[in-house]
């Protein structure tokens, strides 16, 4: 852990200047809004104390357990942002979102795709505030078409796209799918990447625009070859002996799979992506012979007898320590890596430890804590981590007071009758 | 008009950046993809089609090539090199995916330096520094160190390994934060007039894609365990995935949250002549439902659940939850989710010709709707440097002679 401090970068961060009103709550949503934190946004999350964020009881709570502010996963998930509470379905609570929506660039949610619309914030809406408001809507389904009312979670989408199908043993009763909520994620980083062109097209022409994501969709754009292969040669993908386990699919290479090393559930990828690092694999593997071995010189041929290449490499790896393996195997130019898990990458990886991965930042009820890394380097205007998670309702004065000019009176009359809070 | 109508990108990506050059291009940018004189390596991942080899041939190549125009160029000579410097002139973002110390033709730090405003976004397995930067890579490899794979596998298989996702995930993770990137410094620039160079580390993304994985290490330094069809996690949960009557897979992870909802799956099942259990009055606690804690209510709940599912047709339980409220779904293969008649009504998929073949293929189409300036999805993919001439003479002023000498000595195609 680098004992890094806040910096004072010499440039303002890419998105300087830019506000975001976040009306996001459990992962999806929340992934889009942090990397827009990181690049430098003003992003200010809109709670309601009634309705809080499941994520702010999400565990583990470092600290002990004292919601709503002592969530890791939520401070992990929501750093670089600020926090307002307010209800938006009490009309006072709605006018003041839409004095927001005046003094703002960016409006991001992920509710379900009626939600926004009832409340009296469509895009038209929005729009009548601001003609140049970026509105992105980040729903299941999408607002178009006859199943907008049906709604996912991550694995639900996951399903639906067809890459749960599409990881798993070939024998299995069932596909292991993903281990989380691989399309939350996916879906976020979706909708940062519609929301960045959209602020350099506004910034040419001063046109805003709406951005309807559908979470289902960000997952079909990642099935492009299993589609094709549909599409183009009819081909259904369980046809074919898929999933494939470990082994490759496109392109068709072996040995690609996993094997056992030493210790407990320890695991080495190894994958020969041509007939040199094979040849180089077998003078690292203790059995030089296997160059010669007819079943195995060429890659027709491995795939031919993919069952015992597989059976003879694990039965090399087996036992031995797999950091080892994988440095000498490396130093021969094989493709090779050990299966790491999150705790791997923060206290076992070198690679993660030399370009300071994780960081050291303070929070008011969770402590000193790590945070991880920022994924894109610019080398001029940097991206940053300096700020945890927002205590709930930790900007309210200064939104309501600094930023739309209201007196302290009126802050407390808000608060009584229910608008705020 | 997408949003990046105006903005150049010379796209010098292998399979790590495809997708972010894909992305970019449907985002209304001018793409240059820049092969090397026998192709890029995209063109030999199949499938292909009717199952025939060929660089045209490539289905992948076909999906993720997609948008662009090619020229051919060997950036391992000189004049190829004084070529691309031209091109740099005109463009306004550069994307290569080389490892630093891998046989690198320029050094994209150096470009950066040279053309003060251009946006040079260097996307590669594990940054432009440290002891694993030059890494034999492929993208199996950077799903394993990168932590995404650790979660995925079965607990009730035993002695199964960590299982990869398949596809070329790593890079499709990373192609997001290429373009997001790209976008990103294309904005600051708007305003300073300068480019940047944006050094993008995949497994540093892919460290950003775990969920609680991370939280869990951050924190707590505990590993999660791999549970087969759903989220890792601290400790065992129930299984979310159950066999229906038609030979099909239905995930209940979208348990209703609200009691109207609840009561309205409970009906719908009730409907059915099943599920008697499922009105216990125990239940009607949303904390009483709540999967991931291996409560006697929800073994009790989930038994009922179960026997409903396995009686009953994939399409009828689907549709009956999702009225429900229930987030259920299918487990669809990719090929029954082109069949959904919903994202045909969305415009997602679109046809691409491919005339040279005669034959028009569907394809994922836009993964968002932007109402003012749409997702265009261009072109089909480019034949091997189709556009070579177009852009060497109709665009920096070369003759034909030169063009011709330069194809002559292996330079350019």
């Amino acid at each position: 852990m680098s004992d890094e401090q806040p910096s004072e970068h010499s440039n303002p961060p890419p998105l300087g200047g830019v506000r975001v009103i976040d009306f996001t709550w459990i992962v999806a949503g929340p992934t889009c809004t942090r990397l827009l934190g990181d690049l430098g946004a003003e992003v200010f999350r809109v709670e309601n104390e009634q309705t809080l964020d499941s994520i702010r009881f999400g565990r583990p709570h470092p600290n002990g357990f004292d919601p709503p502010d002592s969530s890791g996963m939520f401070n992990w998930l929501d750093r670089n942002k600020r926090s307002i509470t307010l209800n938006a379905r009490h009309p006072d609570g709605l006018n003041l979102i839409k004095r927001l929506i005046r003094v703002s660039d960016v409006l991001v949610e992920n509710y379900s795709s009626r939600v926004l619309e009832n409340w009296g914030l469509s895009f038209e809406e929005q729009r009548a505030e601001n003609p140049s408001i970026i509105y992105v809507s980040l729903s299941g389904f999408g607002h178009s078409g006859h199943q907008r009312d049906y709604s996912t979670w991550g694995p639900t989408a996951q399903a639906l796209s067809g890459l749960t199908a599409m990881s798993g043993l070939p024998d299995a009763p069932e596909p292991a799918g993903w281990g989380y909520s691989y399309l939350d994620h996916m879906a976020g980083f979706t909708a940062a990447a519609a929301i960045t062109a959209a602020l350099r097209h506004r910034r040419e022409t001063g046109q805003g625009q709406w951005i309807d994501l559908s979470q289902v969709e960000t997952g079909m754009a990642l099935t492009g070859s299993a589609t094709l292969d549909f599409t183009a040669n009819g081909r259904r993908y369980r046809e074919t002996g898929h999933p494939p386990g470990n082994r490759a699919v496109w392109p068709r290479t072996a040995p690609h799979n996993t094997y056992p090393v030493a210790g407990h559930d320890n695991w080495l990828m190894i994958t020969c992506a041509s007939d040199d690092q094979w040849q180089a694999f077998c003078e690292v593997s203790d059995h030089p012979h296997w160059r010669t071995d007819r079943r195995f010189t060429t890659l027709p041929a491995r795939l031919r007898h993919e069952d015992e290449l597989d059976e003879l490499i694990g039965s090399w790896t087996a036992g031995q320590d797999g950091r080892q393996l994988m440095q000498r195997l490396q130093a021969a130019n094989v493709p090779a890596g050990v299966v790491q898990n999150g705790v791997d990458l923060v206290l076992n990886d070198p690679q993660m430890a030399s370009r300071d991965w994780t960081v050291t930042r303070d929070h008011p009820v969770i402590g000193p804590h790590r945070t991880d890394g920022l994924q894109i380097r610019f080398s001029r205007t940097p991206a940053h981590r300096d700020r945890p998670g927002p205590v709930l309702g930790e900007a309210n004065d200064y939104v309501f007071a600094d930023l739309l000019g209201l007196d302290q009176a009126e802050i407390a009359e808000l608060r009584a009758n229910g608008a705020l809070g | 008009m997408g949003p990046l109508h105006g903005v150049r990108v010379l796209d010098l990506s292998d399979p790590k950046g495809h997708f972010g050059g894909k992305l970019l291009a449907g985002l209304g940018a001018d793409v240059i993809k820049l092969e090397p004189p026998l192709g890029d390596i995209g063109r030999s991942y199949g499938p292909f089609l009717d199952d025939q080899p060929g660089p045209e041939r490539s289905l992948y190549w076909w999906y993720y090539g997609a948008g662009r125009r090619s020229i051919s160029l060997d950036l391992h000579s000189s004049d190829g090199i004084e070529l691309l410097l031209d091109l740099c002139q005109t463009a306004d973002v550069v994307l290569e995916t080389c490892q630093p110390g891998r046989d690198r033709p320029f050094d994209p730090v150096a470009l950066s330096d040279h053309f003060t405003d251009l946006v040079v976004l260097s996307l590669t397995p594990f940054g432009q520094t440290g002891p694993w930067r030059d890494f034999a890579w492929t993208d199996a490899v950077g799903l394993a160190l990168g932590g995404p794979m650790g979660s995925c596998g079965y607990d009730n298989i035993p002695g199964t390994p960590p299982i990869r996702p398949t596809e070329h995930h790593a890079g499709h993770i990373a192609s997001y934060f290429a373009a997001t990137g790209a976008c990103a410094a294309l904005y600051e620039r708007q305003q300073s007039g300068l480019g940047q160079h944006l050094d993008i580390s995949m497994h540093e993304c892919m460290g950003f894609t775990i969920e609680s994985s991370a939280p869990w290490a951050l924190y707590e330094e505990h590993p999660l365990i791999r549970q087969a069809g759903r989220h890792a996690g601290p400790q065992p949960t129930e299984p979310w995935q159950y066999p229906t009557a038609d030979g099909r897979l239905i995930n209940i992870f979208g348990m209703p949250r609200s009691e109207a909802s609840w009561l309205a799956l409970v009906s719908f099942i009730q409907s059915h002549g099943m599920g008697q259990n499922l009105s216990d009055l125990d239940l009607l606690d949303g904390r009483k439902r709540q999967l991931g804690l291996m409560q006697p209510t929800v073994a009790l709940m989930l038994a009922d659940i179960a026997e409903f599912i396995a009686a009953n047709q994939a399409e009828t339980i689907y549709a009956g939850a999702q009225a429900a409220g229930a987030a259920w779904s299918i487990i669809r293969s990719p090929d029954e989710a082109v069949e959904d008649p919903h994202w045909r009504s969305r415009g997602f998929f679109v046809d691409l010709e491919h005339t040279e073949f005669d034959r028009s293929v569907l394809v994922p189409g836009a993964p968002y709707i932007l109402s003012e300036t749409p997702w265009t999805h261009g072109r089909r993919a480019p034949l091997l440097g189709e556009h070579t001439a177009e852009i060497l003479c109709g665009e920096l002023g070369l003759s034909d002679t030169e063009l011709g000498a330069l194809i002559a000595a292996g330079v350019a195609r």
